[in-house]
């Protein structure tokens, strides 16, 4: 006890916060992806008169950790002709904002691993770093359906960055802070995207479906187009890493969007770490239901789609929303 | 019709001598001999009269070696036989490819297995050979290809001649249906253009029929569409029937139309399903193979095999079918017909698939004349050509049917023509079970060694991918002299680069899709 106090001392208490929050969210990320790849494969084998994995475990249970598993055991293959440095750079890279985004999540009232008063502004600055990263990986593969995959993420996310923002400014307005907890609790009245914020929702969810480059705007990994896209050339460990970054990334524009309109982690009776899970596991299935309904739309018209409808439509619901308050 | 070309090509060009040939017997009505001073002069006679270059070959005939155009026509059968005698020395005629276009995939094909040079053409590369080849593959006698043939057949490589962004779909990509690999040159996201290159699984079933007696040929019919199998294996059998003579007896003809319409409902099934996967909807892609697991199954029992049927014998069936196999189709009708519903609201009612096939990949009214397409890519177009109503085969004639027809031409029609011909198809089905007769399921007295009379003979069915036409020589011995098959999925292709300029690489895949192509089939 006397060695942790001097330790405590030395370091400060807040470091050894952070220190053990980042385990802790690194234990969610790996989880978190296990269980989103099994309940992927679920809903799709259902919607597909199929019933997915049932083999290893108990309803497939473990499919997932037996997967991870083979890929962990993969040789590494690098092709001939790819620039090894950015290659090598680019898995890491997708997968670092993706856990930096976790500390400002508010699970649960005490559960937050740092409430930082510009949280939604570090969240969205860290999440624009992917595109870096799918230009990196896109770039660095020395081939041509991964560098037009890596051209195509980069207009996309520039694109439905700005709507996304746009959408969760209203709620800002409303809450009065940058704050994830604050803006939970402005919710205590009711949840945002009943009042008034219905629009912003909607557009809130369309964007973040982009931006996690899920179907029905999933053209920078368009199999029936670019064969893979800019993942094309990566396999075992670095493939998993990319994969890893979708699942989270998924999970991460869920639980913002349960945080800004459903109340995050408000509800009745049961403790607000099973409301907030239920909220976002809601919102991924959504996402999981477009993927197998959809076809995918085609590069000019997902483009027009943002810069003609949404941002507009965007724009009006803040000045709106911004106006009414003033008023 | 006949008598009107037959008067007007004598009037415009002297030296033509047509003479009429009985339709029953040889499949076409009229034969012409050109000569290399007239050929092109005849040639664009039949281009301003209206008819589409169905199908160019050659024979060699040891002596000579003899080109082979057949023209016809999309209103009513009207078919033209040209031939063009060459010297086998040094083997050359003039080109054709600036009036009908698909003669430039023509040109090259025979080009390469015959050595014929043609006179004119910009692109004589290679269609399906590898560059190694060191003799004319179809030659009778073994002739070595000359060294400035080789360079020849080996110009083609984009990359290096000039400078661009060169994207090679295929041959191992997700949408090219098999081995297909298409040379796109591209700036960003839009293609400047498109070079199809074939032969990736070229097994020269041409030069196989050559080695085999007509019965061995069977199963190599089923192995170049293996999606419309059972249309190519009647294809097969009834050019030879007509050859010979044979009579088939009743049952087996209304059997023949109710599996090959079975088979023709299977392969649109399928190509709806890779359809929509190429648009990135992967789900129907699941739902059409539960239904087409049906027909597998019900064919299977019948047939023997789930995917290269050869059902079909000459002069009848290999087998009769049972109460089974009625009751099963009876009850396949009814549930496809109630999936129909399913698929309107899944696929065809979504926003994003209407804006992705709208407007889209549109075929102009004069690309069936230029490139002879055919099946339901021309339909598409408005214009009713269908093989079953044109020269009923089987049963066709004494069954009411409509024919699918679209206006535009653009995927969407594309589209709604195959979803139409299924619903068509199984109206074709009920109605040939409602007078299926009772009786023997084959001819008697076929002989165990085929040995047609001496001629030749024009053939052609509707596959599920439009017009597979099948032109055979017989010297009176047990094995062909020459067998040609034109597909339909070649011509078909061929429209392909035309299409594809200047539009999005997503819009290309997805016309490339709307063709329902089956690879092997057209490499043969």
């Amino acid at each position: 006890m006397c060695a942790l106090d001097s330790i405590i001392a030395v370091v400060g208490k807040e470091v050894i916060r952070l220190i053990a929050g980042l385990i802790g969210v690194l234990i969610v990320v790996v989880v978190n992806a296990l269980i989103l790849t099994w309940v992927e494969r679920k809903v799709s084998g259902h919607m597909q008169k199929r019933i997915g994995p049932k083999e290893v475990g108990p309803y497939g249970l473990i499919q997932p950790i037996a997967d991870g598993l083979k890929l962990l055991g993969k040789e590494l293959l690098t092709p001939a002709n790819v620039d090894k440095p950015l290659y090598y750079l680019a898995p890491v890279v997708v997968f670092i904002p993706v856990l930096v985004s976790f500390i400002v999540i508010p699970f649960d009232g005490f559960l937050q691993v740092k409430d930082i008063n510009v949280g939604i502004l570090v969240i969205l600055a860290f999440s624009s770093l992917s595109v870096l990263s799918i230009l990196i990986a896109g770039w660095g593969s020395n081939n041509k359906y991964s560098l037009i995959g890596a051209t195509r993420s980069v207009a996309q996310n520039i694109a439905y960055e700005i709507p996304l923002l746009l959408s969760l400014l209203p709620v800002v307005f409303m809450a009065n802070s940058f704050s994830l907890r604050d803006i939970v609790e402005a919710q205590r009245e009711g949840w945002f995207v009943w009042r008034w914020q219905f629009f912003a929702f909607l557009i809130y969810f369309i964007a973040a479906t982009a931006e996690t480059n899920r179907t029905p705007f999933d053209l920078p990994e368009a199999e029936s187009e670019l064969v893979a896209g800019f993942h094309t050339e990566y396999s075992g460990m670095r493939f998993a890493l990319f994969f890893l970054a979708e699942y989270t990334n998924i999970f991460i524009a869920s639980a913002i969007a349960t945080t800004f309109f459903l109340g995050g982690y408000l509800g009745p009776v049961l403790p607000g770490i099973v409301w907030f899970f239920i909220k976002t596991y809601f919102l991924v299935f959504v996402i999981m239901w477009f993927r197998w309904t959809f076809p995918r739309v085609r590069f000019d018209q997902l483009l027009n789609f943002s810069w003609k409808i949404l941002i507009p439509v965007a724009f009006a619901n803040l000045i709106l929303t911004g106006g009414i308050l003033k008023l | 019709m006949v008598k009107e070309i037959s008067e007007k090509i004598k009037e415009s060009i002297s030296t033509v001598e047509p003479v009429e040939i009985p339709y029953e017997q040889r499949g076409y009505h009229l034969a012409i001999e050109a000569t290399k001073a007239n050929i092109v002069d005849v040639v664009s006679f039949f281009d301003k009269a209206g008819l589409y270059l169905e199908d160019m070959c050659c024979v060699d005939y040891i002596d000579y070696l003899e080109i082979v155009y057949l023209f016809n026509n999309h209103n009513k059968v009207c078919r033209i036989k040209v031939t063009l005698k060459v010297d086998p020395e040094k083997p050359s005629a003039p080109t054709i490819s600036h009036i009908y276009k698909i003669a430039r995939w023509y040109e090259r094909e025979i080009h390469e297995f015959f050595g014929v040079l043609f006179e004119g053409h910009n692109f004589m590369t290679y269609l399906f050979l590898h560059d190694q080849i060191d003799f004319y593959p179809l030659r009778k006698k073994q002739v070595p290809v000359p060294e400035e043939d080789k360079r020849l057949l080996n110009s083609f490589n984009p990359e290096e001649q000039e400078d661009g962004f060169f994207l090679n779909l295929g041959p191992q990509h997700p949408s090219t249906h098999g081995v297909l690999r298409v040379v796109v040159k591209m700036n960003g996201e839009y293609m400047l253009s498109a070079e199809p290159v074939l032969g990736y699984l070229h097994r020269m079933h041409e030069k196989m029929a050559e080695n085999r007696t007509y019965q061995q040929f069977y199963p190599n019919a089923a192995r170049m569409d293996y999606l419309g199998a059972l249309n190519f294996n009647l294809g097969y059998v009834t050019t030879v029937e007509k050859l010979c003579g044979i009579e088939v007896p009743e049952r087996a003809q209304y059997i023949r139309t109710i599996t090959a319409e079975l088979n023709r409902i299977s392969s649109h099934l399928l190509w709806f399903g890779a359809f929509v996967a190429d648009l990135g909807g992967l789900t129907p892609f699941l739902y059409t193979f539960d239904d087409r697991e049906n027909i597998l199954d019900i064919l299977e029992a019948v047939a023997g095999s789930r995917l290269t049927y050869s059902y079909f014998r000459f002069g009848g069936l290999f087998n009769d079918v049972d109460d089974d196999f009625v009751l099963n189709v009876k009850k396949f009708i009814d549930r496809l017909r109630s999936r129909f519903s399913m698929y309107e609201r899944l696929v065809t009612g979504n926003v994003i698939f209407i804006n992705r096939v709208k407007n889209i990949g549109v075929m102009d009214k004069n690309y069936p004349l230029k490139y002879g397409c055919s099946g339901p890519v021309i339909r598409s177009i408005g214009i009713p050509f269908d093989i079953r109503k044109h020269e009923p085969y089987a049963v066709y004639d004494r069954i009411d049917f409509d024919v699918a027809t679209g206006t535009n031409g653009d995927n969407m029609d594309r589209y709604l023509v195959r979803i139409k011909e299924m619903e068509i198809s199984l109206n074709i089905i009920e109605k040939a079970l409602k007078d299926l007769p009772s009786g023997p399921v084959k001819a008697e007295k076929i002989p165990k060694k085929l040995k047609p009379p001496k001629g030749d003979i024009y053939h052609t069915v509707e596959s599920p991918r439009g017009e597979l036409g099948i032109y055979i020589v017989s010297d009176e011995s047990d094995v062909p002299y020459r067998m040609r098959w034109r597909v339909p999925s070649y011509s078909n292709l061929m429209t392909f680069p035309e299409l594809a300029e200047g539009s999005l690489i997503a819009d290309a895949i997805a016309t490339l899709g709307s063709y329902d192509l089956v690879i092997p089939e057209i490499d043969r």
